[in-house]
């Protein structure tokens, strides 16, 4: 080994240089069609500036298409441009490079947030600002271990056991339901390509609508958010938000499953049930493990976002404190950090749950 | 046993992978086939067991003729006709004795596999299975945690498992190191002796046919031009199946590459077929695709 790298010389000799392949540079007239695309979105969004707008849509007190300061994206784009060639970037990813900016700069100025994120050191030397960061970084938890909840005789810490048991509950059945509809949705090992793809839609169907939406709508079906219903919904609602994680990402790696066992299942005989159950989902089962308990993670943030709507759980506790605001900022606190803490101690046994099991 | 009646394969693509094969595997016959990559070795095989559907002609195994259309015919056909992989395909989390039990599936009910719970009677063949093979001793071992000669083995125990007429291998010992593929390939044959089951085995190494083989079958283009007893597979013969004289060819690279001709004199057979076998295969599988 030593002799290797003492013999080793500091520079190639001129032959070693010629034999040499040259790096690549990327093609000039790409890039010089590129700058000229540069140019024209410059235009476009010079063309539709605030100034001299003639393209825009109205949308009540908001105007689309009317990026403000053209010039910045300009010199962004120029210099994204300069980057790409220096660094050696193919013109199809300097083009990819390009569209991100021209697209991020003039969906960021139609929603005006240059504008609205300078107006945010006022806003918040403006308000409350102070006392709420004082209330969060000083948490009351004579609050959260000894207090009721507000009108009733429940304890607030067993509020974090029915959202705890909510979460059991929904990452459970979501779970499975999820493993079930994930082996329909992948073509690898669904009946056919028929199933495959109903699925697969009614999959993105459940996944599109938010765990917040679902809430409300089960709600809304089951008829209130009384205490006893509201935590019925909830759970409903993350089982629906658990089926849309689940059968996404398993459906996924059961795509990628290695062939090979599958087909020897198919040699010895085996009906689909069958060469399923042996081959795909001992492959899958890391993976499933996985985002069950991921999904179980999720469910004790979401069930607290759930609380918005009114559901039962640390939530419901949440949005009420918050509710009372001026009053309540040392409650939120106590709240956000327990919240914080049980996250991470789920984190944690998942953590060990996963070493012991894979 | 297994007869090919003008049997055609045409791929999807249009690819011609058989042509015209007419062809009798009789009972008991240790059949190797030989050829280059891309002869049809594979779709051959898997011609039999319906892995590939033919598109032409009539492929009998036994009494009943191979439909790929009818899956419920092709399973009760499929649980007569084993098949050995050159990757093992065992399923590598589970255990060895679950995975000699896939190969019980076909004659299991369906809710015995779902919970995992085989019979008595399952459980013993499969552990007979594994006994003939010579790695009970690691029925309760990840298949994954085996060396290769031994995964081989197991997915001998699991095709043994199927009480099979036939075995079709593929490649079976193609990713195996010279020694163990001599010992696996000697295993199958005695095991395939006493049982009388019929074999056909894809293969690279053609010393290796001319040891184990009954009969050998060479193959180029999708056709069968040649067919014999192993004694009648002269040098010349072998030289026409692939369609050069193998030594004439070697000599050239090793003159020409003058850098390389240390490697190549220390090279084992193994070297010289591993990537020409790992290549192959591929191109095969995406025909199949």
């Amino acid at each position: 080994m030593s002799t290797a790298v003492s013999r080793r010389s500091t520079a190639p000799t001129p032959a070693q240089e010629r034999n040499r392949p040259k790096p690549p540079t990327p093609q000039i007239p790409p890039y010089l069609g590129l700058a000229v695309l540069a140019v024209a979105a410059f235009y476009f969004f010079f063309w539709t500036w605030e100034g001299n707008a003639v393209l825009f849509f109205p949308l009540g007190d908001t105007l689309l298409w009317v990026p403000r300061d053209p010039m910045i994206g300009l010199i962004l784009m120029l210099v994204a441009l300069l980057v790409c060639w220096k660094l050696r970037v193919s013109p199809m990813g300097a083009f990819g490079g390009l569209a991100i900016i021209a697209i991020t700069y003039w969906a960021g100025s139609n929603i005006h947030f240059v504008d609205r994120i300078t107006e945010v050191p006022r806003r918040l030397t403006g308000g409350n600002t102070r006392d709420q960061l004082v209330g969060y970084f000083n948490p009351d938890w004579t609050y959260l271990l000894f207090h009721n909840v507000a009108g009733t005789s429940r304890p607030i810490w067993g509020e974090w056991l029915i959202t705890l048991c909510m979460a059991v509950v929904a990452t459970i059945i979501g779970c499975f339901i999820g493993l079930l509809l994930a082996m329909l949705a992948s073509p690898v090992s669904s009946l056919n390509r028929g199933t495959s793809q109903t699925v697969k839609a009614i999959n993105s169907v459940v996944r599109s609508i938010p765990d917040v939406g679902w809430a409300l709508l089960f709600a809304a079906f089951l008829g209130g958010t009384a205490y006893g219903l509201g935590a019925l919904a909830a759970v409903l609602a993350l089982i629906m938000f658990n089926i849309g994680i689940v059968a996404k990402l398993l459906s996924e790696s059961i795509d990628a499953v290695q062939p090979g066992p599958l087909e020897a299942a198919d040699a010895a005989g085996a009906n689909l049930i069958q060469r399923d159950r042996v081959a795909v989902l001992p492959a899958v089962m890391p993976s499933f493990i996985s985002y069950s308990l991921y999904v179980f993670e999720l469910n004790i943030r979401a069930s607290a976002a759930l609380g918005v709507v009114g559901v039962a759980g640390i939530g419901g506790e949440l949005s009420r404190q918050i509710g009372r605001m001026s009053q309540g900022y040392e409650n939120v606190g106590a709240i956000l950090w327990a919240l914080v803490l049980v996250v991470l101690m789920v984190d944690l046994l998942s953590l060990w749950i996963r070493r012991r099991l894979l | 046993m297994i007869k090919f009646e003008n049997v055609d394969v045409v791929y999807p693509n249009g690819f011609r992978g058989l042509n015209d094969i007419n062809l009798e595997i009789h009972q008991g016959e240790f059949v190797a086939i030989i050829g280059l990559s891309g002869a049809g070795k594979s779709t051959l095989i898997r011609a039999v067991n319906g892995l590939v559907p033919y598109t032409n002609g009539t492929l009998t195994v036994g009494d009943t003729v191979v439909d790929p259309r009818n899956k419920s015919k092709l399973r009760k056909l499929r649980s007569k006709v084993g098949m050995i992989f050159q990757q093992f395909n065992n399923v590598g989390r589970i255990s060895v004795l679950n995975n000699v039990l896939i190969g019980r599936s076909a004659f299991t009910p369906t809710w015995r596999s779902l919970i995992g719970w085989y019979g008595s009677h399952d459980r013993e063949v499969a552990f007979q299975s594994l006994e003939r093979v010579g790695i009970v001793e690691k029925s309760y071992n990840r298949a994954a945690a085996l060396s290769g000669g031994q995964q081989q083995r197991v997915a001998i125990a699991r095709v043994l498992a199927q009480d099979p007429e036939v075995i079709l291998a593929d490649e079976p010992v193609a990713s195996l190191d010279p020694p163990t593929a001599r010992k696996v390939l000697g295993d199958l044959r005695t095991i395939q002796r006493d049982l009388g089951i019929t074999c056909v085995v894809n293969m690279h190494h053609l010393d290796l046919a001319r040891d184990y083989a009954d009969r050998i079958i060479g193959m180029r283009n999708g056709e069968v031009v040649f067919d014999g007893a192993t004694q009648d597979a002269t040098e010349d013969v072998i030289a026409d199946v692939y369609q050069r004289p193998r030594s004439a060819d070697d000599a050239t690279q090793v003159q020409g590459g003058a850098g390389l001709r240390e490697d190549a004199e220390n090279a084992t057979e193994a070297d010289l077929n591993g990537p020409v076998t790992g290549s192959g295969n591929d191109s095969e599988r995406k025909d199949i695709a």
